[in-house]
């Protein structure tokens, strides 16, 4: 099958071949969300190795829990509810302290209008911005650990209130109030940057 | 639309939750407003910041996602059974299974009568004499007329 072909198989299909024993189809789910996978661990545990871990720990977790989804229902919902409990249990096991509070996070007296960072609108021009890019990463690991993993699975992800409700196993009032708390502090840590 | 209502309503048109009537009123005031229009602004550049972070993230890690299948099938066969999982199942579980079913038949016979070393087969009451030597005599107070069972005297049975 190519590779064309295989991105329209349906999650449920191939969850039914994974069940009928056919590896291959386990291995196609895992490519399809293995990055998005990385980029939600990444995010709540911080540390890229650690990541990795959590992602293949999760995977092979799914693999063996696969009879356990429902038919009807979404798998990356399902999957990432396994994803984010190990990351989180992770994160939590080695107990990482922000180096840097929010009060201080990024902004700082002297910092000149004039000298403040220009907001990137592509991936290429953040890379090329360390100093951002380690900033984002020290303002998202200051967040208390679920408000992380909310406002990552709706901006990141994309998934919907009701999704994430599922996925952390809370009410969608929590989603909403982790959301709106997160983003203020996000807000607050990169203030000093101006778009062009 | 005052100012305070939409600045209620901002995280709610950013995650497209209002109906059309409420995004269009709050386009509206966002588009009079400058101070809920910059609030606006640097919310959505969060979801922006993020997306972009956690592309360059992952990004830079795309060989070791390209081995990510080889890791997760290590894990995969890690967690297999070993081959002789069901040779033990059946040659020692079964056996330990029947092990426990005769021990329980020990205290609980099918008669219903209890086992003679079952704990419950004395109802034992503890007295003490006083005297000048210290006595503990134990009494089975079971069925039929009490009777000591032993006597214990200075320390001596």
């Amino acid at each position: 099958m190519s590779g064309n072909e295989q991105a329209n198989v349906p999650d449920e299909n191939l969850v039914r071949a994974s069940l009928a024993g056919d590896e291959g189809a386990f291995r196609d789910l895992m490519e399809r969300y293995k990055r998005r996978a990385f980029g939600v661990a990444l995010g709540i545990v911080g540390d890229a190795d650690e990541a990795q871990d959590v992602v293949q720990d999760a995977f092979v977790k799914a693999y063996y829990k696969l009879r356990d989804f429902r038919f009807g229902s979404n798998f990356y919902t399902w999957f990432y509810r396994l994803l984010v409990n190990r990351a989180i249990d992770r994160w939590r096991k080695t107990s990482r302290t922000p180096t840097v509070s929010f009060d201080d996070a990024w902004v700082s007296g002297e910092t000149s209008e004039s000298e403040a960072m220009v907001y990137p609108k592509t991936p290429e021009e953040l890379a090329g911005n360390r100093e951002l890019a380690e900033g984002i990463s020290r303002a998202i690991a200051a967040l208390p650990e679920y408000h992380r993993t909310v406002i990552l699975l709706r901006e990141v992800e994309g998934l919907a209130y009701e999704e994430i409700a599922r996925i952390l196993d809370c009410s969608v009032g929590t989603v909403m109030s982790r959301l709106h708390y997160a983003r203020a502090k996000l807000k607050g840590a990169l203030k000093g940057f101006r778009g062009r | 639309m005052e100012c305070r209502e939409a600045r209620q309503k901002i995280q709610d048109l950013i995650d497209g939750r209002l109906p059309p009537g409420g995004a269009a009123e709050m386009r509206d005031h966002l588009r009079a407003c400058g101070p809920c229009a910059a609030e606006e602004a640097e919310l959505a550049r969060v979801g922006e910041l993020l997306r972009l972070w956690s592309a360059v993230r992952v990004g830079e890690k795309e060989a070791q996602l390209s081995a990510m299948w080889t890791r997760v099938r290590a894990g995969i066969e890690e967690r297999k059974e070993p081959w002789y999982a069901p040779v033990l199942h059946r040659w020692f579980l079964l056996p330990a299974a029947a092990a426990l079913a005769v021990f329980a038949l020990l205290f609980y016979p099918f008669d219903g009568t209890r086992a003679p070393f079952h704990p419950k087969s004395f109802d034992v009451t503890v007295e003490s004499l006083e005297s000048d030597t210290a006595t503990v005599a134990l009494v089975d107070k079971g069925e039929g007329l009490p009777r000591v069972i032993w006597i214990i005297e200075n320390g001596k049975t």
